[in-house]
């Protein structure tokens, strides 16, 4: 069963899909958070589709359905592959992730269930494969979809159920 | 990853997402819709929470209560926190330990005092500082404090 909405979005419509949301209730809040997304996304660090899986599978911890619905048009361009999202979500013909899609999804695992028990041999292999921009970059990039997408779920109107959807980086 | 990071440090390692992450941040303990002082018991209880201290509750130069600071542990039992402040740390214990288990009558709680926009800015807020302490948390930082879970 869906949720109902738990605050109205801004009235007048401005045609962006985050300032147009609840969040846009907030307008220096919502200015900072439209410049942090696109940094996450523009960082040049990560590929788009390691964001992407990182994202996805932050969503089966917060639960997210609209995030977990979402496919980013530059993950895709960057050549995401449904059967790895399927890997991550449970879904149909998944297809094995590489060990270093492996530690990312780790990664985000060890975020949100356990943040302050990282095992000794997780954080070797993390850092004998990424570079420290690289999981710097990850772990900023994992803060911020946690932050955005429990605040989705906090807020309400989550649907039961959505759909795949490719959507453009909102800017 | 290296331990003994602080906040900044994090932020400060990879600028070019670092730098407007701080800025989201503080944008939020700046915001007019959800006093900071609440907040920064919010942020005192999300530590409490993850069996942590922070480096730093508030931004320096925000005026804080230490003792109702020292206090919120026992927030359900102690008359000097405000229905302000309740319905705010309730929304705060339960987002932090499963953001699905909120139910409408807690958000309405913090909306009666401050309205959707409020409460807005009190669910970016928890998910901003509680994101941050989570990477502190990854990264082993040293000045993170264990301490005894309540």
């Amino acid at each position: 069963m869906g949720q109902r909405p738990r605050v109205t979005p801004p009235s007048g419509g401005s045609g962006h899909l985050i300032r147009d949301s609840a969040l846009g209730l907030v307008p220096g809040v919502v200015d900072a958070l439209i410049e942090l997304n696109s940094a996450v996304w523009d960082a040049r660090v990560l590929s788009p589709a390691e964001i992407e899986l990182a994202r996805l599978e932050n969503a089966q911890h917060s639960g997210c359905v609209i995030c977990r619905a979402v496919r980013y048009d530059v993950a895709i361009a960057d050549g995401l592959e449904e059967g790895k999202v399927a890997a991550i979500q449970g879904g149909e013909d998944p297809l094995p992730l590489s060990p270093r899609e492996q530690l990312i999804q780790a990664f985000v695992r060890q975020f949100n269930l356990d943040p302050g028990h990282m095992p000794d041999a997780l954080r070797d292999a993390l850092a004998e494969e990424f570079t420290g921009d690289e999981l710097a970059h990850l772990g900023l990039l994992v803060a911020y979809f946690s932050a955005s997408s429990r605040g989705a779920v906090a807020l309400g109107g989550m649907p039961a159920e959505m759909p795949r959807i490719e959507v453009p980086i909102p800017r | 990853m290296s331990a003994g990071s602080s906040q900044q440090e994090l932020l400060e390692r990879l600028p070019v997402v670092g730098q407007p992450f701080g800025a989201l941040r503080d944008a939020l303990w700046q915001q007019a819709y959800l006093p900071a002082d609440i907040l920064a018991l919010c942020h005192q209880r999300i530590a409490q929470l993850h069996g942590a201290k922070v480096d730093e509750v508030a931004p320096e130069g925000l005026a804080l209560d230490p003792d109702k600071l020292a206090a919120v542990p026992h927030w359900p039992d102690d008359s000097r926190f405000s229905a302000q402040e309740r319905a705010c740390l309730a929304f705060t214990e339960v987002y932090v330990q499963d953001c699905q288990a909120l139910s409408d009558d807690q958000a309405e709680a913090v909306k009666a005092h401050f309205g959707d926009a409020g409460l807005v800015a009190l669910v970016q807020a928890l998910g901003v500082l509680d994101s941050l302490l989570r990477l502190q948390l990854m990264q082993g930082a040293a000045d993170i404090q264990r301490q005894e879970s309540d």
